[in-house]
């Protein structure tokens, strides 16, 4: 299971890294492919850099696929036009004394990067004069212009008030790496860099620029780590810092570590019962003119996906030698997979679930204890999953050396990656049964319901980068989207900070977390993992809110067609079905757990129903 | 704002407890009592550090009516008549939705003196918001345990403009117990990296033992939980002072 990939290139790029004075294809090809953000060409008669072309390298040059900047030196408004375009220039870059009403004319057509030279008595007020620019560039004053291959003062661009990023240029080179990382400007956008990594003019040394890209990153990706785009984190109290950094790094440990795989299959498959079946539904795939398919996670031991996690996560804890285990959970699923899995490996057990979860979801509650763990309820708020979090939070506070499992892709860096890397298996497993049944490679559209997000995680994990295969959040909307009484954050979140990570948040205008309000508990919260966040927010997944009612209605309607009784959460993906458009298309809906748990809600819904007919 | 003198006592309470309009008068009280600075917590709906007394004052805030802007009212109120130093203390999502450079910005208009913020942590900190804090020169106090790694410690200190905040012990706040053998060995091993930033210590100070206690290591004590319990208790602030510092 080596499958973080596909998680990791979803990272934001945060340094941005020009290189300047191209002119060997070779070279060239080189940059484009090892993720230089930008490659600068020099069109200035006087620099020994400047570009000399023919028809094969304008034709080379046009085709790149990548952010090309074209630097100009005092030129026409019309020379740099024609240029331009001849080489579909993405940036055109003015180094000269080049007008406002110049850059604004160009940015119709380019994104201008203006240039200033720095010296002691430069006056950074000049650089609002040039509103239209996209980036400015810091460069050395020196005789030549459009680079001098020194160094300014950088302390210099203390003085910088302004709101346009800028990059960093004029003599950067190998041993900057360190003032580069300290440089800690708001609007420090990213550095240009040009003769200090050349053999001779225009001729570059890559090898070189390669390693000092390595070096830029490698402390910068180390704190962006647990990102994914803006979300993601660890927003921790120092009092966690210890052993939030000490999971890390066993988590790093075992991701890759054959022995602790083979041990996590091994109970996977003979303990938890997996592969879980992807069942066709005849009956669902009638009634919407589609190939309709169930993952089945409703049969894995315990009755939900969770187990999938804790076992991940208990094993990990014995690794690291931990003999206490806490979890938070919402409908009891995720209580009750970490109180089995404690009870299959002699581990102690507590579970925080809020009081308002314990009377609805009462037939975990008793699992619970009978499997031995000692349940505590949580008064706090609005006595659910928030609340059961936060207490679960203070607990590992008080007691650092307990081993906190939480039991969704929410929580600080890491939690997220490894809760999504245990519950990858529904996807891979997704893989190889569709190809099975449909000879098909990818579904169409994958449907998961979200509370936090953890069965969605597993289910849509290795099509992340499939982008022909759509993929669907389903979220509780409670009484209505609007009702006031409802849990679909990411139609009502905005960014915030939630439980230690940055993510999409139901919050006030004042930045108070809101209680949320849904009949299913597991959905019953405020937030979502970063992960959905940045897949909602990028476009690549859609989210859907499903109102209780539905929830139920269709909860009632695969018991009566299928025979399946489904959790009120895997409820609203089924749910979502009436509200996306399916027609002849291949769909897995991930139908994360049973619903024995919620028989109570279930039944009480249909006497009311059938009693209404009477 | 500078810490020159020794035995400095601060006291935290929440904004917006027991009444929406009570810090104005209960800083002035503080003040006559003599003590040396005030941290103002902003009230949030789910303080992960804290525990159930600052829990129970940050609901009943919060149910008041306090927000931050009638929170900055109040310090405009309270700097207008006291030259206390006020720091702020606050979870960060409330100022991170109120707008970090916004927040600075009025907290730099009047005067505040330092930030306190328990959950953002110190990579963060220093990759995202460090520049902005410094534009503004509010200087953020961090946190440290006795568990802190020391070259962590170092880096705290290099970033620290005002004080450190040194948490005694590894719990939510209000734990009222002693300090333990080992607490106060831990607490040694902090004293002797000698560093150059003023230290005062937090979390579970709630009497004369532990407040001497600490006082004797570090350059003084922090007392919240206490505090905000005698308000409840309707001890008086003159009595409740007088009963800490002896
Ligand atoms: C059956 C079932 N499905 C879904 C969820 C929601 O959690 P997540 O979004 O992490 O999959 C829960 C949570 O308790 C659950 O029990």
């Amino acid at each position: 299971m080596d499958l973080i990939k596909p998680l990791q290139s979803l990272k934001v790029r945060i340094m941005l890294i020009k290189v300047c004075g191209l002119s060997e294809e070779s070279e060239i090809t080189e940059l484009a492919n090892s993720g230089i953000d930008m490659l600068g060409f020099i069109f200035h008669k006087a620099s020994r850099r400047n570009l000399n072309y023919d028809e094969a390298k304008g034709a080379f040059i046009r085709n790149l696929a990548c952010e090309k900047v074209g630097v100009f030196v005092n030129e026409e408004f019309d020379y740099i036009l024609q240029t331009g375009f001849y080489f579909s220039l993405t940036h055109v870059q003015l180094h000269g004394n080049e007008s406002p009403g110049m850059v604004q004319a160009l940015s119709r057509y380019f994104k201008v990067i203006k240039a200033f030279s720095i010296h002691s008595k430069f006056d950074f007020r000049v650089c609002d004069l040039y509103p239209s620019a996209d980036l400015l560039l810091f460069d050395t004053k020196g005789d030549l212009a459009g680079g001098n291959g020194t160094q300014f003062d950088w302390k210099l661009l203390d003085s910088y008030q302004g709101d346009i990023p800028f990059l960093l240029s004029g003599g950067i080179g190998k041993n900057d790496v360190k003032a580069i990382k300290e440089m800690n400007h708001p609007f420090f956008e990213g550095i240009d860099v040009n003769s200090k990594f050349e053999i001779e003019p225009s001729r570059k040394n890559i090898p070189e620029i390669k390693t000092f890209m390595e070096e830029l990153n490698k402390s910068i990706s180390k704190t962006r780590k647990g990102y994914y785009g803006e979300f993601g984190g660890a927003y921790i109290p120092e009092l966690l810092y210890n052993p939030v950094q000490e999971l890390e790094t066993a988590f790093e440990r075992i991701k890759t570590n054959e022995e602790f795989k083979s041990k996590f299959k091994h109970l996977l498959r003979d303990y938890v019962g997996r592969p879980t079946p992807l069942y066709f539904s005849n009956k669902l795939s009638e009634k919407h003119d589609a190939t309709i398919f169930l993952k089945r996670e409703d049969l894995n031991h315990t009755g939900a996906h969770k187990i999938n996690n804790t076992i991940g996560q208990i094993l990990l804890a014995k690794e690291m030698g931990k003999t206490n285990i806490i979890a938070e959970t919402g409908a009891g699923q995720h209580g009750v997979a970490t109180a089995t899995v404690c009870a299959l490996m002699g581990l102690d057990c507590t579970v925080f679930m809020g009081t308002v979860d314990m009377e609805r979801q009462k037939p975990n509650v008793q699992r619970m204890k009978m499997l031995g763990a000692k349940v505590v309820p949580a008064e706090s708020g609005s006595k659910t999953l928030k609340d059961a979090t936060n207490e679960a939070i203070r607990y590992w506070i008080n007691n650092p050396s307990t081993f906190y499992v939480i039991g969704s892709v929410v929580g600080p860096h890491p939690y997220p990656e490894m809760v999504a890397h245990f519950q990858s298996v529904i996807s891979e497993e997704m893989r190889f049964q569709l190809q099975e049944k449909t000879q098909k490679m990818n579904p169409d559209i994958i449907v998961a319901c979200v509370g936090g997000g953890s069965n969605a995680a597993g289910a849509f994990y290795h099509y992340l980068e499939e982008d022909a295969v759509a993929l669907y959040c389903v979220e509780a909307a409670g009484l209505g989207i609007d009702s006031g009484k409802s849990a679909a954050t990411s139609h009502l979140g905005t960014v915030g900070i939630i439980h230690g990570s940055k993510s999409l948040v139901m919050q006030t205008d004042n930045g108070q977390i809101i209680e949320p309000h849904s009949i299913s508990a597991g959905l019953d919260y405020p937030g979502i993992g970063p992960l959905h966040a940045h897949l909602i927010k990028s476009g690549r997944a859609k989210s859907i809110a499903v109102t209780d009612a539905e929830a139920i209605k269709a909860g009632l309607d695969l018991t009566r067609i299928e025979g399946i009784i489904p959790a009120l959460e895997s409820a609203h993906a089924l749910a979502a079905l009436d509200k996306i458009e399916l027609k002849n298309k291949t769909v897995v809906v991930n139908l994360s757990g049973r619903g024995d748990k919620d028989l109570e809600t279930y039944l009480t819904k249909l006497n009311l129903a059938e009693n209404e007919i009477e | 704002m500078k810490l020159n003198k020794k035995n400095n006592c601060s006291i935290f309470l929440t904004a917006g407890y027991p009444q929406l309009n009570s810090a104005p008068k209960l800083v002035e009280e503080l003040e006559n009592a003599g003590i040396d600075f005030i941290e103002l917590g902003i009230p949030f709906s789910d303080p992960l550090a804290d525990g159930p007394v600052i829990q129970e004052t940050s609901t009943i805030a919060l149910n008041n009516g306090m927000t931050i802007d009638v929170l900055f009212e109040q310090v405009a109120e309270i700097k207008m008549n006291s030259a206390l130093p006020i720091v702020l203390m606050g979870y960060f999502n409330p100022i991170y939705t109120y707008g970090v450079e916004k927040f600075l910005k009025q907290c730099k208009a009047l005067g505040v003196d330092g930030l306190i913020i328990p959950d953002l942590e110190i990579d963060i900190y220093e990759f995202e918001y460090k520049a902005l804090f410094e534009t503004y020169d509010i200087p953020l106090i961090f946190l440290i345990t006795t568990a802190t790694p020391v070259d962590r410690i170092r880096r705290v200190e290099k970033m620290s403009k005002a004080f450190i905040y040194l948490v005694s012990s590894s719990a939510t706040t209000g734990a009222k117990a002693s300090f333990s053998k080992g607490q106060i060995q831990a607490f040694e091993r902090i004293k002797a990296l000698n560093l150059k930033v003023p230290i005062m210590v937090g979390f579970g100070i709630h009497n004369n033992e532990t407040y001497r206690t600490v006082c004797n290591l570090f350059d003084g004590a922090i007392i919240g939980t206490a505090y905000l319990k005698s308000i409840a208790n309707k001890v008086s602030t003159k009595a409740f002072v007088a009963d800490i510092i002896g």
